[in-house]
């Protein structure tokens, strides 16, 4: 079997994620695009809603409401990631607040098959911002996210998306024992404005005591271009438009995120460096068939990673490219950009191994990666 | 490999990991349970005031039903749900259709064996006599095997139906909208013909009952792993659905079953009329032998009987209900054995499958450890409800129809002997008339006063034969109260024991879990639970009203296709499952329980039909639930949609 695992190309992954009742009309829009595949997770998104108090008290209550939605992913050429984000957004009317977010990150991937040919036509302007930095959480417990959600809301930081997945690691080498400790995990991804970044972070760290044991796993990865919701409260509203809709206004006059920087504080900023390692890190993902990917992440571990978390996808193809059964996992594995070379090769060799023809890795620089050390 | 090396864990530090874990699991379910046992217990000594019998034994019943469920439980998550959702991945991608049939059916008609339905169905149907409905008595008699059979049947043609619905991708609504008319239109049918209507509430009751609490989850993890592989857009939280079509396929081949035995069955008589000399030969088909027979009348119509057979001898009644208590250790023995039935041949199947796939489960050692657990679980959970929990609804179901009954009912007889009328005493009325009476000691000891029948009296032996009976317990004139009570009891039961439910629980996790926490399972729960207490309350009106069954299947069912439709995909398919899952071991009892305590008081012919409706209702609320949730989450889309326009 000839080794083309081995090529490795610079893509631009894009993340979609919209309610579900939109999520047909994403994938018919990105497979119209040409994307040869689509993984679809589920997903919820998490919203203040806003109510008055019972009994005509005064005030309002506050109360967390999860609803739905459908995380699209795919990759396509660098060159045509912008398109792709503008027609997404036109077709999907993101710019409304409340029905999604689109996303779009340079990644280097490790596939058989060939990017995609994008039929699109450039486009000059684009509505999407370059100034977004992805917070990402692996929460060690379900429920665990509640916190960080919560937070991510107060801070006005935007609509958090959640996934749920299944950790290996530490866990794995308790032997039975390991039934004690629940393997579910709660994946958290916040989409904030990259000067504010660090500063969201220490918050999330401090307020969901993320610096306990138990606590979980924070990093950061550039956004290259991006879509956000605006639309993180709901309910009861006393305006013509809500706050979240004028800062969108502003952003769009002052052309990015830029003007709303907070935290500024030079006190703060050295606070911000103790929350964070100074070393770089590699996030790795990993798309395999499902059932797989226990044999990648063992391999990935005896190369020195620490551990990683596993989620289910759905693999919508295009054709019938990939022979036509859609469950794949989709790993990943957060190692020191030092060894993460090595890891990435062991999986390569691995595909080989499990004679995974589906199998595809996407390498992306991570930072101010955050977990707790006792 | 050095990442598949262990952590030394010391002991100490491993027995507290163990110990927080088992904390929390038996916590969780001594939770769950405790509803429906405050319940119980309340209700049995504010209400009925009497108090627990065998406190004790009861006792130990309850705690191992809370260990069983949490043992039980764990053994699902941890093998049975993996296993079966393993092989729903593998299936798709490794056979084709045809395998997926086939191995589906196998499934179905295995789990209706491995988990069979028929114990709880003939207690249902343990009053049913030959002559009041000659059909439903065969089927659950002599044509058992056959009543069986044709469950298996329905259950493996559902699972095969839905190994192929998620192969394809196709959505439940067709099959809904298929099924369920064509199930009504011929119970429709059936309550036209005076014979085929008996075996309604079986029927019905059949379709519920036969998804266990094992096959559930199996099926249920199956199918999310078919659904997965399959890869459609269209159900993207699908992998629901199966369990609805694994109880409405058996309601289907039970009807026709009876539709098959109909033709050459005799038609319900007086039982006179029935073992008349022109018509024996026609009874005795329904029985093994002569004997089998005069046994049957005897024990269902008491001595009365004798006078239907005038030219023959008839024994003595041989076998009595025997009230003595049976053996803990015999309970467990049993119980044991049927566990091991109901998980090993299924999981075996299984694992045989992914064997012949070559594929290998990772965590062998869990999943072994699970099917252990599921097995110790399932012997611990039924031994419990068998010495704690049953009995204990017995003891509050039996007497409850007392709180409405308005007429003193016979509770046994004595012989006073030696008795002389010089106990006897004169009452007079103001308008002159006498009544005789004498004092009877209660059991409490207090003597009591009771009227005096001279025709009880027998001079040569001195003897009186006196009459035992319970009084009504709110006085002759309040039965209104007391039926307001009857059906709050039904409601609680049925709140209580549903909130207890291990496959509930399952499919609750199960759907919180593909929902990624949109859905609550606790909220998937209540709504049913809050539907198994409405459904149980209809079934006790038809107990009290005696309604007919169709009329009772008929409305639950018109009021869900409308519902269905306007539902989305998953929660339909999500609410109709809920509707088979109810139905399981703990409710399966309490609800028998309650049902022949009220039918016995009334002469009603059968308990069937509380079942059918205890999974009829939890479909409604579901499906009202997810409608009032999803019109929630959508709102946000229109309202962002309304805010656009406005711009």
């Amino acid at each position: 079997m000839n080794n083309e695992v081995n090529t490795s190309t610079k893509v631009t992954r894009i993340t979609c994620a919209v309610h579900p009742e939109l999520g047909a009309q994403v994938a018919e829009c990105l497979i119209t695009l040409g994307a040869h595949t689509v993984l679809v997770e589920n997903a919820r998104s998490v919203r203040q809603r806003i109510r008055p108090r019972a009994w005509g008290l005064p005030g309002q209550h506050v109360e967390l409401e999860n609803s739905p939605i459908e995380l699209f992913r795919t990759t396509v050429p660098r060159d045509s990631a912008l398109q792709v984000i503008e027609t997404l957004t036109q077709t999907l009317e993101l710019q409304t607040p409340g029905r999604g977010c689109v996303y779009a990150q340079d990644i280097i991937e490790y596939s058989q098959l060939e990017p995609p040919i994008i039929q699109a036509d450039p486009c000059q302007e684009t509505t999407a911002f370059r100034d977004y930095t992805l917070i990402n959480g692996i929460l060690s417990k379900v429920g665990g996210g509640e916190r960080v959600t919560e937070t991510a809301l107060r801070l006005g930081a935007c609509v958090p998306i959640v996934t749920r997945g299944f950790g290996t690691g530490l866990r794995d080498q308790l032997g039975l024992l390991r039934i004690t400790i629940p393997p579910e995990k709660e994946m958290i991804q916040l989409m904030v404005p990259s000067q504010d970044a660090a500063g969201i972070q220490r918050l999330l760290i401090e307020n969901a005591r993320m610096d306990r044991s138990g606590g979980g796993f924070l990093y950061q990865t550039p956004i290259a271009a991006g879509i956000v919701d605006p639309l993180l409260r709901i309910g009861q509203q006393e305006h013509a438009a809500s706050m979240e809709q004028l800062i969108a206004a502003m952003d769009e006059i002052k052309k990015g995120t830029g003007w709303r920087k907070r935290f500024a504080d030079l006190e703060e900023q050295k606070r911000d460096a103790r929350f964070i390692t100074r070393r770089r890190y590699a996030e790795v993902t990993l798309v395999c068939s499902e059932g797989k990917a226990d044999d990648f992440v063992l391999a990935a571990m005896d190369a020195g990673a620490g551990g990683a978390t596993t989620e289910r996808v759905r693999c919508l193809s295009a054709s019938d490219l990939e022979g036509g059964i859609g469950a794949r996992e989709r790993g990943i594995i957060c190692v020191p950009t030092s060894i993460s070379d090595r890891v990435v090769q062991v999986l390569r060799d691995m595909s080989d191994v499990l004679e995974d023809p589906l199998c595809r890795i996407q390498v992306l620089d991570s930072f101010s990666v955050f977990f707790h050390q006792r | 490999m050095s990442s598949s090396s262990r952590i030394k864990i010391p002991f100490r530090t491993a027995v507290v990991m163990v110990g927080d874990y088992a904390k929390s699991r038996i916590l969780d379910q001594l939770k769950s349970v405790s509803f429906i046992l405050l319940y119980l217990v309340g209700f049995q000594i504010l209400v009925l005031g009497s108090t627990p019998a065998h406190a004790l034994r009861v006792a130990g019943g309850i705690s191992m039903v809370v260990l069983g469920l949490a043992f039980f439980l764990e053994g699902l998550i941890l093998g049975l749900m993996p296993v079966g959702e393993r092989v729903g991945v593998q299936l798709p991608r490794r056979c084709g259709i045809l395998v997926i049939v086939v191995f589906g059916l196998l499934l179905g008609m295995g789990s209706t064996f491995a988990e069979p339905a028929m114990a709880s169905l003939r207690a249902a149907g343990s009053t049913v006599t030959a002559w009041g409905s000659p059909l439903l008595f065969s089927m659950l008699n002599q044509n058992a095997l056959a009543l069986v059979a044709a469950v298996a049947i329905g259950v493996g043609v559902a699972v095969a139906f839905g190994m192929v619905r998620f192969f394809y991708g196709l959505s439940i609504k067709p099959f809904i909208f298929i099924l369920i008319p064509l199930l009504l239109l011929i119970s429709g049918y059936c309550a036209m013909d005076e014979n085929l209507q008996s075996i309604l509430g079986l029927a019905w009751d059949a379709g519920a009952v036969t998804t266990g609490a094992v096959t559930v989850p199996l099926v249920l993890a199956l199918g999310i792993g078919v659904s997965r592989a399959s890869g459609k857009q269209e159900d993207a939280a699908g992998g629901f659905g199966i369990i609805m079509l694994a109880s409405a396929f058996p309601v289907l081949a039970v009807l026709t079953l009876g539709l098959i035995l109909n033709t050459d069955m005799p038609s319900p008589a007086s039982g006179a009329e029935f073992f008349n000399t022109e018509h024996l030969q026609q009874a005795l088909s329904l029985f093994e032998d002569e004997n089998a027979m005069h046994q049957h009348a005897l024990r269902m119509a008491g001595e009365d009987a004798r006078a239907w057979f005038p030219d023959q001898r008839m024994g003595e009644l041989t076998s009595s209900i025997t009230d003595s208590l049976r053996p803990i250790s015999e309970i467990i023995r049993q119980e044991s054995l049927l566990a091991l039935r109901a998980v090993l041949p299924l999981t075996a199947l299984l694992l045989a499958v992914l064997w012949m796939l070559r594929d290998r489960l990772r965590h062998m050692d869990e999943v072994v450890l699970g099917i252990g657990l599921a097995i110790v679980g399932m012997a611990l959970l039924t031994t419990g409800i068998q010495t704690g929990l049953a009995p204990l609804g017995d003891q509050v179901g039996r007497p409850l129809p007392r709180v409405f009954s308005s007429v003193a009912k016979i509770e046994g007889r004595v012989i006073l002997s030696p008795f002389s009328l010089d106990e006897v005493r004169t009452a007079f009325a103001p308008d002159g008339s006498s009544t005789q009476f004498f004092y009877f000691q209660d059991k409490h000891g207090t003597p009591q006063v009771e009227s005096f029948d001279p025709q009880r009296f027998d001079a040569s032996t001195a003897s009186y034969e006196h009459i035992l009976k319970s009084k009504p317990l709110f006085g002759p004139e309040l039965t209104i109260a007391g039926i307001g009570l009857v059906f709050l009891f039904a409601f609680g039961l049925g709140y209580g024991s549903t909130l207890a439910e291990p496959a509930l629980s399952a499919l609750g996790r199960t759907v919180e879990e593909v929902s990624v926490g949109t859905i609550r399972s606790k909220n998937v729960v209540l709504a049913v639970s809050l539907g198994v207490g409405t459904g149980l309350m209809v079934g006790v009106a038809r107990l009290l009203y005696d309604i007919p069954t169709f009329w009772l299947i008929l409305p639950p069912y018109l009021i869900l296709l409308p519902l269905t439709y306007f539902s989305e995909e998953d929660f339909a398919g999500i609410a109709w499952d809920c509707g088979g899952v109810t139905t399981g071991g703990i409710t399966v009892p309490l609800v028998l329980a309650m049902g022949l305590g009220i039918g016995g008081e009334l002469n009603v012919s059968d308990g069937f039909g509380l079942l059918a409706m205890a999974s009829a209702y939890p479909i409604v609320t579901v499906l009202i639930f997810g409608l009032v949730v999803r019109s929630r989450q959508k709102k946000r889309i229109r309202e962002a949609d309304v805010e656009d326009e406005d711009e």
